[in-house]
């Protein structure tokens, strides 16, 4: 029990890591910042002067029968109430876009971080929870900042300026008051304990939720398929019901803590009234002072009440904050060194010596004890069946996982002495699925270089075959291609991957299983442009089907992970070996 | 204004707890009147009390008074606590119920809405709406409804009791208040169109860090990251942009509502105070009166804030029900039959599709007979019309004119989960759940036992590359868990597909990924799968076309040539070039005679 207070205790710690987050995140717009709060104070000083005033007129305008009084009162509400409207609206401008502009920071932080994460980490995530942190936590923060920071602070303000005058009417009575205080803060540090685990829970069922919407909506083909609806509702309603039930539990909490700060100021209230009518009553002090006493009492109580009605939103922020910031001290696992060099133009040499990879979390070796080396401008087929490595091998020499043993060199360079943006924008890789952005088809084409003018679109497109079906689309090249390519065809997408490869012009070009989506009869169109592509270029290319891998300077063979036989086309079929027994399978099969 | 009504619509199922919460905030609130009356009758006894300057034992004669007041006090407290308690938490129960119900309408909505939707929809948008939008509805049916409800008693009660007074002074003070409605209306005409685009922003924003997050390969690949995080900039900074015209409109309104009762209290001040100077009004009622007004300050300032909290709903609640209101293009009649009885004979008559946003058909006038049990293999060049043609036997997308028939019924007339429980499909880039392998083959059928799920991927040649995971059948794969290749995808979705044990099955490049040799093998399994079900066969490797009984050659959505592989090898020169280009190596084929080659 003990050690699951302190542990809760813990968990809502960090406050340090927030501030510190905040304080970084505000520091752009200290000038706003300052004006903010400036504003706020302006208009908290507004909102508490008409009672003094009101009370001014009263006793001593109205009462005496002294008109002029009467009038200067009135003229000075007035004046009050109009700068309260001056610095009302000045406020909520400027405490809108003071809390946007961080929010929104944050926001291209995350992402910022995000884009820096290897893909290994993506690996291991979901998406849609990764998502959340960008949207549903944003908002979470979003809540606290349009609702909070004015009754933050003017609640504040006004409890620090009740408790003066409290002590200015009656420091005896003052001193009793002050009783309730630590009772405050026990209560409060009592309902964060209560509540550590509780908000945290909420913020990542709902991401739960988007990670499950997530899934189920690009998997959406496939549901249909099955007619599997009624199983997803099913599953969708058990999270649905699990993300009400742990906001219930915040509900539950924040009903009991609330009110119970409203039974204090009550009892607070009660025994100043004994006290203060014993004192009251045996002279010690006048009734006037005892009503004003009480009057402050209730400017004292209700801004309390106020900050413990922020209170929820202030901790669904919070741990929203905490989400945010867990994912931000993440380190990136494949960060450039910080001494890494920027590659010049390439000439293409790639080495493996003695490498060795294995996935985080599994015991076998994807790759074991590789040593390979490419000449510039040589292709390199590599063969086996699938799991055997060749995609992860692919994936090396674009560094986007580090080898646990051995190095993997581009121009004598070890990949992890330069810069990945050097490294990678000299690279060309076509996956096994062709991603494409929602966009036009020329944005796509366009996509590893920005700047390539119109023409060199069509001459790209063109060169691997795709300017035919481009130009008869609805609209030619701006045609959108829809969320991952969804309007076009498989083969189509695919052929828009090439374009896009070629326009990069890269000097090492990957394409793993590019061509497996391509029907023959387009196969022979692209040819053309792939010899294109591969002239002047090393490449790596995975295939299954062994007439395209024929041409190649140099075929590798792997098998569990090990580089098994390599050679030319004919030296390999004449050793009989690996090579041949597949090239044996597959021509048995396209001959059949 | 109908959104607005249509969202306390979704009240209804929780009338009793809306009625209740109300009634306890009702009587809390009486409480809460009552609290200031007893103090005030304290406060008087402590007077009498303190008047009584000569009598030494003053305090024990009124102690007894004093302490039964303090007493009740505290009871009347203790009644408000645990009214406030059981109405937060009635209250609460209400909006969460509500955020529930709506989001759940709202999955089950699109799960009934045709492909072509999800086709023109980004996946980000959709999600943007069942998260954060229902968030902000919730919001306000949690706590906005309770306030507002509050606040207006508040004001009302006050009004009241402030004609009761002096009906004249009621007049001038409550003269701001059809000013303050007037404002408050216009704020809302301008605030919510403006609070809508925010959250569309918003929902924008969610589509692009999606794809991204889901593309980061090829972000990676290209060293595109600085490229992205400033196309991502601009999309945050589009929701900044929104959010201050929102932020404006918000500055000029409020404030202003803020002000008007201040003008009243002035007014009372000026008129009121001289009232009393003059000797027309008691200083007794004016001090009463002026208490009552001082009582709508703050409800008048919540509603006003308030007022903001119902615009977001109502621009998140308008986009909610823009899914809820779209109605699906693919109808199925009330009490449509399950699929009748049969072997798998599929029939195209006169099909045409063209793509929403399309000016080209995919599918011209295209009839096909496919005899049960039998299989087909349709073969053309990319965007021929292929997966088309197949996607609309399971009724994935309706034809524009035309008729799909599976043993002798229209698709449209039929219960869709029927068909397409009797219809398996295997895709090119098959898609995988977050779950275990076990899970993901038994899709279909998820009471399958182990051994049905271990016969099935021993058929799809699975069942090796499985028992080397980790975990083997429990292994999770998909997002979170381990990443399998291409070709191990496209083998568990062979196995899910021969688990569902479907009278049609539709092979769409199913193997594209698959090395030879394996393939070789999946191809016995399947040449026995196949056995007795009704095939289609959309393949780039001629083996796997010489697989089927006939061959259907597709032009730019059209049927052009069909029969059989000889058939074919005569008739159309298209599928000539294919043979021809697929063929192996002669070269090898004439260097190793005596390896027994073929099937």
């Amino acid at each position: 029990m003990r050690q699951e207070i302190l542990r809760r205790l813990r968990a809502t710690r960090g406050r340090g890591r927030k501030v510190r987050g905040m304080a970084v995140l505000l520091r752009p717009y200290r000038g706003r910042v300052i004006a903010m709060f400036a504003a706020l104070l302006v208009a908290t000083a507004a909102t508490l002067a008409p009672p003094p005033l009101a009370k001014l007129a009263i006793d001593d305008g109205i009462t005496p029968g002294d008109e002029t009084v009467l009038y200067w009162t009135v003229a000075a509400f007035l004046a009050s109430a109009l700068i309260l409207w001056g610095a009302t609206w000045l406020q909520t401008y400027l405490v809108g876009w003071v809390g946007q502009r961080a929010l929104q920071d944050l926001r291209i932080e995350v992402f910022g971080h995000l884009q820096r994460m290897s893909i290994g980490f993506y690996s291991r995530r979901r998406s849609g929870v990764l998502i959340s942190r960008l949207t549903n936590d944003v908002e979470a923060l979003d809540q606290l900042v349009s609702d909070g920071v004015v009754t933050l602070f003017q609640s504040t303000l006004t409890v620090i300026g009740t408790i003066v005058i409290l002590f200015w009417l009656d420091a005896e009575l003052a001193a009793l008051t002050m009783l309730a205080v630590p009772l405050l803060l026990l209560g409060s540090l009592g309902f964060r304990i209560a509540s550590a685990d509780a908000y945290r829970i909420t913020r990542e069922r709902i991401a739960l939720i988007t990670a499950y919407l997530q899934e189920t909506l690009s998997g959406v083909r496939v549901v249909r398929a099955f007619g599997r609806e009624a199983r997803h509702l099913k599953q969708f309603a058990k999270l649905n019901d699990d993300n009400r039930a742990a906001n219930m539990k915040t509900v539950n909490l924040n009903a009991a803590y609330f009110p119970a700060v409203e039974l204090l100021s009550a009892l607070v209230t009660v025994a100043i009234l004994l006290y203060g009518g014993y004192q009251a009553i045996n002279g010690q002090v006048t009734v006037g002072v005892l009503v004003a006493f009480i009057t402050a009492l209730n400017t004292f109580f209700d801004p309390i009440q106020q900050l413990s009605q922020l209170y929820p939103t202030y901790q669904s922020g919070m741990a929203a904050l905490d989400k945010i910031f867990e994912l931000l001290d993440e380190q990136p696992d494949l960060v450039d060194a910080p001494d890494a060099v920027e590659l010049g133009r390439l000439r293409g040499e790639i080495a493996f010596e003695d490498v060795a990879f294995r996935y985080a979390g599994q015991d076998q070796w994807a790759l074991c004890d590789t040593d390979l080396r490419v000449p510039p401008g040589q292709t390199v087929a590599l063969v086996g069946a699938t799991g055997a490595g060749k995609s992860t091998l692919a994936k090396l020499v674009a560094r986007f996982y580090d080898p646990d043993q051995g190095r993997v060199l581009v121009d004598g360079h070890d990949l992890r002495t330069v810069t990945s943006q050097s490294l990678r924008s000299q690279m060309g890789i076509v996956p096994q699925e062709a991603f494409l952005f929602s966009g036009t088809v020329r944005e796509n084409i366009v996509f590893g270089k920005p700047e390539a003018t119109l023409t060199e679109v069509h001459e790209a497109a063109a060169a691997v075959g795709a300017d035919g079906f481009i130009t008869e689309l609805e609209d030619g090249y701006d045609t959108e291609v829809g969320e991952r390519g969804v309007q076009l065809s498989a083969g189509q997408r695919q052929l828009i991957a090439f374009a896009r490869a070629l326009i990069a012009d890269p000097r090492i070009l990957v394409l793993d299983e590019a061509t497996s989506n391509v029907d023959i009869h387009t196969e022979g169109q692209i040819e053309r442009g792939l010899r294109r592509l591969l002239a002047g270029r090393t490449a790596i290319v995975i295939a299954h089907r062994l007439s395209t891998i024929r041409q190649a300077g140099r075929i590798v063979v792997l098998e569990h992970g090990h580089v098994v036989e390599q050679g030319t086309h004919d030296e390999l079929i004449a050793a009989e070996g690996a090579y041949f027994r597949l090239y044996r399978d597959w021509a048995e099969q396209a001959a059949a | 204004m109908a959104v607005f009504w249509r969202l306390l619509g979704f009240l209804r199922p929780y009338r009793r707890g809306v009625i209740a919460s109300a009634v306890l905030a009702a009587l809390a609130m009486g409480a809460t009147v009552l609290l200031p009356y007893l103090i005030g009758t304290a406060i008087d006894e402590t007077t009498a009390g303190s008047a009584d300057t000569h009598n030494a034992n003053a305090w024990t004669d009124h102690k007894g008074y004093l302490t039964f007041v303090a007493i009740m006090i505290v009871i009347t407290a203790m009644l408000r606590l645990a009214l406030t308690v059981a109405r937060r938490l009635v209250a609460g129960r209400v909006s969460l119920g509500v955020e529930v119900d709506l989001r759940q309408r709202l999955y089950d909505h699109l799960q009934s809405l045709e492909l072509g939707f999800f086709d023109r929809q980004q996946t980000g948008q959709l999600m943007s709406r069942a998260t954060v939008d229902l968030q902000s509805v919730r919001f306000f049916l949690g706590y906005g409804l309770i306030f507002i409800m509050q606040s207006a008693l508040t004001i009302v009660l006050a009004a009241v009791a402030m004609f009761f007074v002096d009906p004249g002074l009621a007049a001038i003070a409550l003269a701001p208040v059809p000013v303050v409605i007037v404002i408050a209306w216009r704020y809302g005409r301008r605030a919510r169109p403006a609070q809508q685009e925010v959250q569309q922003r918003i929902a924008e924003l969610t589509a692009d860090a999606e794809e991204n997050v889901s593309g980061v390969r090829v972000i990676k690949a290209f060293a595109r990251e600085q490229v992205q995080l400033h196309r991502f900039r601009q999309s945050v900074a589009r929701v900044f942009e929104q959010a201050m015209i929102a932020t404006r409109v918000q500055a000029f309104y409020t404030p202003a509502i803020g002000f008007l009762p201040n003008l009243g209290l002035a007014a009372i001040l000026l008129f009121g105070g001289l009232s009393v100077i003059r000797g027309s009004l008691s200083i007794g009622d004016f001090s009463a009166f002026y208490t009552y007004l001082l009582m709508l300050i703050s409800p008048m300032r919540t509603l006003g804030y308030m007022l903001g909290t119902a615009q977001r709903a109502t621009a998140s609640g308008r986009r909610v029900f823009q899914i809820l209101d779209r109605p699906t293009a693919m109808p199925v009649p009330e009490d449509a039959p399950p699929l009748p009885e049969g072997a798998g004979r599929v029939e195209l008559r006169g099909v045409t599709l063209r793509y929403q946003g399309t000016t080209q058909p995919a599918l011209r006038d295209v009839s096909l007979v496919v005899e049960a049990g039998t299989t087909v293999a349709l073969v053309g060049p990319t965007a021929s019309g292929k997966t088309t043609l197949v996607s609309l036997i399971p009724r994935l997308y309706d034809p524009t004119s035309g008729s799909v028939l599976v043993d002798g019924a229209d698709v449209r007339t039929v219960e869709p989960r029927s068909l397409r429980r009797q219809i398996a499909l295997v895709t090119d880039d098959p898609f995988l759940f977050s779950a275990s392998v076990h899970e993901n083959i038994a899709y279909a059928k998820p009471d399958a036992t182990r051994d049905e799920v271990v016969a099935a991927a021993r058929r799809a040649q699975a069942h090796a590359f499985v028992t080397e995971l980790p975990d083997g059948y429990d292994t999770m794969i998909g997002e979170r868990g381990l990443t399998v290749s291409g070709g191990q995808r496209q083998r568990l979705a062979i196995a899910r597909a021969i688990l569902a044990d479907p009278r049609i099955l539709i092979l769409d490049d199913a193997t594209s990924s698959v090395d030879a040799s394996t393939e070789q093998q999946i191809k016995r399994a399947l040449a026995e799968v196949m056995r007795g079900r009704t095939t289609f066969v959309i393949a780039h490797r001629l083996s796997t076309i010489t697989l089927a009984d006939e061959v259907v050659v597709l032009e730019r959505g059209q049927i052009t040539a069909r029969g059989t592989h000889d058939e074919l090898l005569e008739q159309s020169a298209l599928y000539r070039e294919i043979v021809e280009k697929g063929l192996p190596d002669q070269v090898f084929l004439n260097r190793a005679p005596t390896e027994a080659v073929g099937l």
